[in-house]
């Protein structure tokens, strides 16, 4: 994996993100207005399958009224966040905090597309059950832990 | 006026517990981390709330609906940022007195306050009237825009702080 770190360090997006005084700084907010609309997509539907919130509409119609929303801002957070990473490729290739994040990331997105998306296709009937409740802790869980763990990237 | 901001500012930040806040190990890191994450539940839901005026998600689902399941978690976000965010203004108040991007969000929290105020004594009065349309009326949408837009401002201008 390395190589593609330095790759991307040498990138013409990485000589950008380095020498720019401002470039920085700006796709550092643009992720922060993404994580504002994802996380409020992640939440709503991950309350809706634990049975917490809009409890007459059935969550597989929640989730597809959403599910454009969801993709446009994951977009935009990966699209940022490899332009942040390749500000400093190597420091994010060494860190901790960064590989747990890519883990928990890969980890939620499997989930999201497999188990949370049957739980959604079963809870059709407006009813909560075991399993849409699970998905919906188990989602809520990894999504929370990329944040954690993305917001550790800056500290450690 | 201003001096007396500025010194009730230069107050806050040689307080014991801003000095603790700002000199300790963890605590303005933690206090912003939450700050930072809190951001999905409170900006989170109410853009969920203006995307459906604007008819671009779950349009099926009436605005009132929408509306009341999203202020719970809306005003619950609120509190969190007004607590974190105070005690971190707390902990750098006299070197944000000056900040640029502070003042800025601070204007700006400030009209993002009184968009529902208008709002709410005026389209929304009549939200019967238009909560099942997929395409909320203008005024409605131009409130969303004017959300969006607002609260985008203040998350940016909240960044830049540690910036200047």
């Amino acid at each position: 994996m390395l190589p593609l770190f330095v790759a991307l360090s040498h990138s013409w997006l990485g000589q950008y993100m380095q020498q720019s005084r401002w470039g920085f700084a700006v796709v550092e907010a643009i992720h922060l207005l993404g994580l504002a609309v994802l996380g409020g997509v992640v939440l709503v539907v991950d309350l809706r399958l634990l049975g917490l919130i809009l409890k007459t509409e059935s969550a597989r119609n929640i989730a597809r009224g959403l599910s454009r929303t969801l993709l446009a801002s994951l977009t935009v957070m990966l699209l940022t966040g490899i332009a942040l990473t390749s500000e400093e490729a190597l420091k994010c290739y060494h860190s901790p905090a960064f590989r747990w994040k890519m883990l928990l990331l890969a980890a939620a997105l499997l989930f999201y597309f497999t188990f949370h998306r049957a739980a959604l296709l079963r809870t059709d009937k407006y009813q909560t059950n075991l399993w849409s409740r699970l998905a919906g802790a188990v989602s809520l869980t990894l999504w929370l832990g990329v944040g954690v763990a993305g917001r550790a990237i800056g500290l450690l | 006026m201003p001096h007396f901001i500025q010194h009730v500012c230069q107050l806050l930040y040689d307080s014991q517990f801003g000095t603790y806040i700002r000199e300790s190990d963890y605590a303005f890191s933690i206090i912003e981390s939450i700050h930072v994450l809190a951001i999905t539940l409170l900006v989170g839901t109410i853009a969920l709330l203006d995307l459906r005026m604007l008819g671009v998600v779950l349009r099926g689902v009436s605005v009132t609906r929408i509306a009341h399941t999203v202020f719970p978690l809306t005003w619950s976000g609120f509190a969190v940022m007004f607590v974190s965010g105070f005690l971190l203004f707390w902990a750098e108040a006299a070197k944000n007195y000056g900040n640029p991007a502070f003042r800025i969000k601070l204007v700006l929290l400030l009209l993002v306050g009184l968009n529902p105020l208008i709002f709410h004594t005026t389209i929304y009065r009549r939200v019967h009237e238009w909560e099942q349309l997929e395409l909320s009326p203008w005024r409605a949408r131009a409130a969303a825009i004017a959300s969006l837009s607002l609260w985008s401002g203040i998350i940016v201008a909240g960044r830049m702080i540690a910036y200047f």
